[in-house]
């Protein structure tokens, strides 16, 4: 890889280099003779992962010869299907092994937050007497920092508060002993879901590269590691609906943990989207799994068909970081979704490194991570909405600082080290495009309470962040034996 | 047409090394796109091409960064890159600022407020070819610098980007951690401020600079690197270089149109300073001195070669740094002399009792 090149973003082989000048001449030439050619390459063409050079200008050098036969427009619908998909052959470029951003930790500061700067000390002074076991002087600090926080506004008063009573409990040794009920956790994230984009991005943008991966298939299956209340499913339900020419049979399966009243929880929600389906004129069909780990699933439960007969999506939004609490778990359950032969495995993950081994780094990292993600909460317009959401973001926090072991699930890992698991289990990236990205953005501007939301493209996956930090990605994969070119 | 077009691309491709050709290439070709005939601009296209870095505080061949969000204007940041030696350390890898202690109570710690280029309309301070460019500045100027995430054309026009460019300036005067140098009293100590910006951005510093100097607003040297500059006339480099090394003359007028107040022509006096409209600096006494780098191989270099002259037609003093065989874009990689010879320039500059 040529070096110079790669710190400033772009993947380009030092030996391939005058192989992709000559595209760059040849493409030039192609759009001068062209009719419309700019025109069509800026606004009908679906671009993906311009970092790869090589095969940006092929796909567009493609574009342009198909220019005068293909006339298909693709008028952006937030709800549809939005074009056709292109997928690039599987990486010319391999994905370096040891790509992981554990040496990255942005920091975006706010006006308010001069003054909170003092706060960040003492909290990261209290967390460094905690990792020195310096009990008394760790203990001083926290009291210190309820004096500071008591002093600030907005979202460093709330981040500091969380992280001090993480630290407090660290301190007395009041490790949270009883798991969030499920169905609390439930209810918080739904508020989650009202206040800020995350989750909305996270589903839609999941959802777009399972319409793109269920085109032309007339039965298709969704399995969903993160079941929850399904709210992403209406959206995906709807955009099938919708297709032209019609939608295919819809199977989900959903998984989740046992719900603590013992109610079948999962049913109703199958009960729900089944309603949902018959309004749409959607053949539906639902099976709801309960499960205390994703690890504890075999392929042979899940009741798969043939894959010529069933297209199968393999779905999960904040939930694979957990399985990293158990040594083993994560590479098992890579290996039931190969065993699964999915279509596409869609992927959505907090982009923040908290499984450092270290307990300070995991301490500073979550700190900058949180803190930007309260602010993003600061401009909500529904007050109820935003405390549950701060309430729901502060069980994280107290997990990451708190907890330790198996107890400790909240194991976030960035795309760089998750590229490196998937790569290493046998998949390759699916590339997210610019039409998602496109629509990502409108969906976003459509969203009341903050203009600082941002979406940004990144080797091929697409991240949510507030500003200048990403706070989320979404990836999509395919079984690296598999490699599609779709026209 | 196909003939003419093969000998101009041999023509660039014979004076950068291959690999800042095909950087500039992709970014041309990349531009080609965003731009639309009828002025407006492709900015989600843009977005989703232009490839960004976050910042961060853990440092990187001794520099660390961290934004600075100005919530009162959509989408102004700034995002500062420090040395090691200018931090509060805390253990483990990370820095946090320190907002209570000055860079430096002995040495004086110059601040560059840097604006990218892109001709109004393209990048943003966290674009990673500026962000790899200001790291690299910091280390050889062992200063502290400021980029700014300035508002773009044709969204927000003149006069939103010098706006921007104001409010930093302001800002960075007023940061206490951000003085050096000995002195008796914490009121003698001051932020050492200096300018700096490529392509468009050196047109910024340019009128920040002015607008500084009419209010007694101390700024000790601004740095243009190939600024844009321009006029209605067609200057004979202009003519000669059009279209011949990346740049072609009818995408500048495109960047012009995008800018400028609807209806207004070249000669407007934020593309021609010293042209028709302009005014004379003559008098204007604490207007900073300059350092123009001009790339011999770009066609606007009649305008900034014309710049400097008249700075020194009013008595300021002007260093030139002319390269005869650069063209736009050299100092993104460090693989060539003159990358080197800039950066030598900008050091004495902004370090002249070194």
């Amino acid at each position: 890889m040529d070096e110079l090149l790669a710190v400033v973003g772009y993947k380009v082989r030092s030996s391939d280099m005058a192989e992709v000048a000559q595209k760059l001449e040849q493409l030039e030439e192609a759009m001068g003779n062209a009719r419309d050619g700019i025109s069509q390459l800026s606004n009908d063409t679906v671009h993906f992962n311009p970092a790869d050079i090589s095969n940006w200008l092929e796909t567009m050098i493609n574009n342009l010869d198909r220019a005068f036969e293909d006339s298909s427009s693709s008028d952006y619908d937030l709800k549809a299907i939005a074009g056709k998909a292109i997928y690039t052959t599987a990486a010319r470029v391999k994905p370096s092994p040891a790509e992981s951003s554990s040496s990255t930790r942005p920091l975006v500061l706010v006006d308010s937050q001069e003054n909170g700067i003092r706060l960040v000390h003492t909290l990261m002074a209290c967390a460094e007497a905690v990792h020195q076991n310096n009990l008394s002087l760790a203990e001083a600090l926290v009291k210190q920092i309820g004096f500071l926080a008591v002093s600030q506004v907005g979202a460093m008063r709330k981040v500091a508060t969380y992280f001090a009573e993480a630290l407090a409990r660290r301190i007395y040794g009041l490790y949270p002993e009883n798991p969030i009920h499920h169905s609390f956790s439930d209810m918080l994230q739904i508020h989650f879901y009202e206040t800020c984009p995350y989750l909305k991005f996270a589903h839609f943008t999941a959802n777009q590269a399972i319409l793109e991966a269920f085109q032309g298939k007339n039965r298709v299956h969704v399995i969903d590691f993160s079941m929850n209340q399904g709210m992403q499913w209406p959206a995906l339900m709807q955009a099938l609906a919708l297709r032209p020419g019609g939608p295919p049979a819809f199977r989900l399966t959903g998984i989740g943990p046992p719900a603590a009243d013992n109610s079948d929880h999962l049913q109703e929600v199958g009960w729900k989207l089944a309603q949902l389906a018959e309004t749409i004129h959607v053949e539906f069909e639902y099976r709801g799994f309960v499960a205390n780990s994703l690890a504890d699933l075999d392929a042979s439960m899940l009741e798969l068909r043939p894959s010529e007969t069933e297209a199968v999506a393999v779905n999960s939004v904040f939930e694979l970081h957990k399985l990293l609490a158990r040594p083993g778990a994560v590479e098992k359950v890579l290996s039931v979704v190969r065993q699964i032969r999915p279509e596409i495995v869609t992927v959505v993950e907090q982009e923040a490194n908290h499984n450092g081994p270290g307990f300070l780094d995991r301490f500073t990292e979550s700190l900058h991570y949180y803190s930007t993600m309260f602010d993003s909460l600061e401009g909500s317009v529904n007050s109820q909405d935003k405390v549950m959401s701060e309430v729901y973001l502060g069980k994280q926090i107290c997990n990451v600082v708190a907890c330790e072991g198996v107890d400790r699930v909240e194991r976030h890992e960035t795309l760089g080290q998750w590229r490196t698991r998937f790569g290493s289990a046998g998949f390759t990236p699916v590339h997210l495009g610019s039409n998602a990205f496109k629509q990502a953005s409108m969906l976003l501007a459509l969203f009341a309470g903050g203009d600082g939301y941002r979406v940004e493209e990144n080797n091929g996956c697409l991240m949510l962040g507030w500003h200048t930090r990403p706070l989320i990605a979404t990836s999509a994969w395919q079984l690296a034996t598999k490699s599609v070119v779709a026209h | 047409m196909a003939g003419s077009n093969e000998v101009n691309l041999n023509e660039s491709r014979s004076v950068v090394p291959l690999n800042t050709w095909v950087l500039i290439s992709n970014f041309k070709l990349a531009y080609n796109l965003l731009r639309r005939a009828d002025g407006t601009f492709n900015r989600e296209l843009a977005e989703f091409l232009d490839r960004k870095v976050p910042s961060n505080s853990i440092p990187v061949h001794g520099v660390w960064s961290f934004d600075h969000i100005d919530q009162r204007t959509p989408g102004l940041f700034y995002r500062l890159y420090l040395q090691d030696s200018h931090q509060r350390r805390c253990a483990g890898a990370t820095v946090i600022p320190d907002m209570d202690k000055p860079l430096s109570t002995t040495d004086i710690v110059p601040v560059i407020i840097f604006f990218h280029g892109g001709s109004f309309s393209h990048s943003s301070a966290n674009s990673a070819i500026y962000d790899t460019f200001c790291r690299r500045l910091v280390n050889v100027s062992n200063s502290v610098v400021v980029s700014v995430n300035y508002r773009r054309s044709p969204e927000h026009r003149f006069p939103c980007a010098y706006e921007d460019g104001w409010t930093a300036l302001e800002w960075v005067r007023s940061r206490k951690w951000l003085r050096s140098g000995r002195s008796e009293s914490e009121s003698e100590s001051k932020v050492y401020v200096y300018m700096a910006g490529d392509s468009s951005g050196g047109n910024i510093v340019h009128h920040v600079a002015v607008r500084a100097a009419e209010e007694g607003i101390e700024v000790l040297g601004n740095i243009l690197l190939h600024p844009l500059f321009g006029g209605e006339k067609r200057t004979e480099s202009e003519i000669r270089l059009d279209g011949k090394y990346f740049v072609k003359l009818q995408d500048r007028d495109w960047y012009w149109r995008a800018f400028l107040p609807e209806g207004e022509d070249r000669d407007h006096p934020a593309c021609n300073p010293f042209g028709p409209r302009g005014r004379s600096l003559k008098g204007l006494s604490s207007f900073p001195k300059t350092l123009v780098c001009v790339a011999g191989l770009d066609l606007l270099q009649d305008w900034q070669l014309a710049y400097a002259n008249s700075l020194r037609s009013f008595s300021h003093h002007v260093n030139l740094l002319y390269l005869k065989d650069a063209t736009i874009g050299f100092y993104f990689l460090p693989n060539n002399d003159h990358f080197s010879s800039l950066m030598d320039q900008i050091n004495n500059f902004v370090n002249p009792n070194c």
